[in-house]
């Protein structure tokens, strides 16, 4: 269990939140040229790495607010919490 | 407003602890993000539309809750007579709906308020909740959407000790139960 400090609401505890997976990965501008396998590269393959990797995360039992967190896997450690269409502020 | 009948209507009383539903209240969702929206809630209800997060503004009839930056949910002080009820509701569906600058929903039949009040609220909530309460219960107005006992719930801190709830009806049976439960043992 750790806290997440929601962009919108402040800090609350993890239980309130449902995690969207990896962020930043661009749709394709035009799925209809890609081949089979570059499609489901784009639709299925996630880093999932031990370390720091960005996620979307969704605010489901606050303001149902969607929004972007660097967090090291290996021990929960939240790095940075930025709104959705901002650029990450840490690399 | 339907008028379901409400499922609980009860008051229950415990040491420090009193626990009541209060209905009918009407309640509406509103939802918008432009500039003019927030203005005319303003205008509509005489009320200052809060912007601030967990924050919330009332007026001698009125309390209008932030619920996140483009949604607020506004609800009756008192209880309010069914046949005159539509009128706001009329309103504000003219001024905001119809010119397509926001959305507003009629929520009075799908949330349910129970009143909360002593000094072992915090306490009585402290047994299911994830939420802090340190600062809250000393803010006046303030506003918190979270979970008790895994059940979704807006918590509007009225006054010193004294708390507006307000849950869905399908869980406000099965969250009365568990409130009178853990009651008991505080």
């Amino acid at each position: 269990m750790f806290l997440i400090n929601c962009p919108y609401c402040g800090e609350r505890d993890q239980s309130e939140f449902s995690s969207g997976g990896e962020a930043h990965i661009v749709r394709p501008k035009q799925p209809t040229e890609l081949s089979d396998d570059q499609w489901a590269e784009y639709l299925f393959m996630r880093k999932n790495i031990k370390g720091v990797q960005f996620e979307r995360w969704n605010h489901t039992h606050g303001c149902r607010k969607w929004f972007n967190v660097v967090r090291d896997t290996s021990n929960d450690i939240i790095h940075a919490v930025y709104k959705m269409g901002e650029k990450p502020p840490v690399k | 407003m339907l008028n379901f009948i409400t499922p609980i209507m009860d008051t229950k009383e415990y040491s420090e602890i009193k626990i009541s539903e209060i209905e009918p209240i009407l309640k509406i969702n509103l939802r918008g993000k432009s500039r003019d929206f927030i203005t005319k809630i303003g205008k509509e209800l005489s009320i200052i539309t809060p912007v601030d997060p967990n924050t919330s503004s009332s007026n001698e009839k009125l309390s209008l809750l932030w619920l996140s930056p483009d949604e607020w949910f506004l609800y009756s002080n008192d209880k309010i007579h069914i046949k005159n009820e539509n009128f706001l509701e009329d309103k504000l569906f003219k001024e905001i709906s119809k010119v397509k600058l926001g959305s507003v929903t009629n929520v009075s039949d799908h949330w349910i308020m129970i009143n909360l009040t002593g000094t072992k609220v915090y306490e009585l909530l402290s047994t299911g909740c994830p939420f802090n309460f340190n600062n809250f219960k000393n803010s006046k107005g303030a506003v918190v959407q979270t979970l008790i006992n895994h059940i979704d719930v807006i918590i509007h801190n009225k006054n010193v000790n004294d708390l507006n709830l307000f849950v869905r009806r399908s869980f406000s049976e099965h969250l009365w139960s568990w409130m009178n439960d853990s009651a008991r043992f505080i």
